[in-house]
């Protein structure tokens, strides 16, 4: 009830921070991240941050951010639009039924969580590539997945803590059940 | 119960994720066909792309004194003469790069006629996603580039462009899962040998040291380690000679090999490329192509 009434303030910096993320994200994988020579080992922090506002934000405010911040992610590359959209809107339909049985404040949980989010979107987006004949392979596909997820996971805790953090420091509201108000 | 009250407008669409995906599945499916989606993408991307490149604004000058206008046009020459000075070594580069082509590709394929080409810089690497692999590009429609058109560095294949405005294109590279061409495989030995397979980009994880596989290569050919991969001119996308990389590996699968080979193009230190103009001969050409070689 108490979450149901918080739910329907109006909420802050939504479309501010979907598309400061989405730009920051696309700036990293674009320019930071391919100059590491991380090999496969590449973390996915635009799949992090879809995850975040599949956990973390307001009732209302979940669905529409992840479809956004997948398009930006579609306009920045060279796939086909709306295939990172699809993707994160299935993401934050998984994200949000594995939120009622896991807290993810806690650091094993969160980092669960983006391994199997992170793997699955990478996935995910190999069979799109496969259906339109670009594959790589599918088990050299669920190779790079899994490599690229086990980058991601630890990060995911440290991001979720930074990001809290940040948004409490911005005056965003905490609602009940560790919700912000975005 | 249903709530009957609802109405079934945008909003409630947008509500619904299920509903949401099968729309961005249909747009999915149709968007390649109509290529809106490209067209939106390089819309989107061009403002970075402008802002990357030396198209800077000039602000009001007719509000300016005339000891501000000297200084503004003093350090216009300034930047000028310091783009002239980034582009001469960037063209001194890729001269060096050309004329830094393996000795043992002097043969027919190295001496093959090229296509005219646009000399262009790249002003922005990198991709969203870590599966894909593009760049941009600082010459467009304009300079006469259009779809599909190999891109090179000196004699090495950088990719091909991919979607083109009038002062822009954006370039798929090589290494990109959707890329493919046609390659020879050459052997430099008393009988020389010329294989056939395809080049698929594999969305390498390491695209400034990629290393690329080639397909559909029978079992039975006599592929050895140290051959040169070249673009093969047999379906009329890519002209004939330009350089791929080396074989490094051979591993026989079921009903084919599996040649592994190591690109000879850095894409860290790509900076000035040419894109060739050429385009894929049309099906009657190429019918006249053969029947010209028939007589």
């Amino acid at each position: 009830m108490l979450e149901r009434a918080n739910n329907l303030t109006h909420p802050q910096y939504r479309w501010r921070l979907v598309l400061g993320v989405g730009l920051l994200c696309g700036v990293l994988h674009a320019a930071l991240l391919r100059r590491l020579d991380l090999g496969e080992w590449q973390p996915d922090v635009f799949s992090i941050a879809a995850l975040y506002f599949s956990l973390y934000a307001n009732r209302q405010g979940r669905y529409l951010p992840c479809l956004v911040l997948g398009l930006v992610r579609d306009f920045l590359s060279l796939g086909l639009l709306g295939s990172y959209a699809v993707l994160y809107s299935l993401l934050h339909k998984l994200a949000s039924k594995a939120r009622l049985r896991l807290d993810p404040d806690h650091f094993v949980n969160a980092a669960a969580m983006a391994f199997v989010g992170t793997f699955l979107v990478n996935f995910g987006y190999h069979a799109m590539l496969a259906l339109s004949g670009d594959g790589i392979g599918w088990s050299r596909a669920a190779m790079r997945c899994l490599s690229m997820a086990c980058a991601s996971a630890p990060l995911a805790p440290f991001v979720f803590v930074l990001a809290n953090h940040g948004l409490g420091r911005l005056g965003v509201q905490r609602l009940a059940g560790g919700y912000v108000n975005v | 119960m249903p709530r009957n009250s609802e109405k079934l407008n945008l909003s409630w669409f947008l509500r619904h994720p299920l509903v949401a995906t099968c729309i961005l599945l249909a747009m999915t499916v149709l968007l390649p066909f109509l290529r809106v989606g490209e067209r939106v993408k390089l819309w989107a991307l061009l403002p970075v792309a402008k802002a990357a490149g030396d198209e800077a604004q000039s602000p009001a000058e007719a509000e300016l004194s005339e000891e501000e206008r000297n200084l503004l046009e003093l350090r216009r020459a300034r930047e000028q003469a310091a783009a002239l000075l980034d582009e001469n070594n960037a063209l001194r580069q890729a001269l060096a790069q050309r004329s830094n082509q393996p000795q043992d590709l002097v043969s027919e394929f190295a001496q093959a006629p090229m296509p005219p080409a646009v000399d262009a810089r790249v002003i922005l690497k990198g991709d969203a996603s870590s599966w894909r692999h593009s760049c941009v590009l600082n010459r467009g429609r304009k300079h006469g580039i259009k779809e599909g058109m190999p891109v090179a560095c000196g004699r090495t294949l950088v990719g091909r462009t991919f979607m083109v405005d009038e002062g822009h294109c954006i370039v798929q590279l090589l290494t990109d899962p959707g890329f493919s061409a046609g390659c020879l495989m050459v052997g430099q030995g008393e009988a020389p040998l010329r294989v056939r397979g395809v080049l698929r980009g594999d969305g390498s994880a390491r695209p400034h040291f990629p290393r690329l596989e080639l397909e559909d290569v029978a079992v039975g050919e006599r592929v050895e380690a140290g051959m040169k991969v070249l673009t093969n001119d047999f379906s009329g996308q890519y002209p004939l000679g330009l350089a791929v990389g080396e074989v490094r590996e051979v591993i026989p699968q079921a009903g084919f090999l599996q040649v592994r080979i190591e690109a000879y193009l850095d894409l860290d230190a790509l900076d000035v490329v040419q894109v060739l103009l050429h385009e894929r001969p049309t099906l009657e050409q190429q019918a006249m192509q053969l029947l010209r070689k028939k007589k």
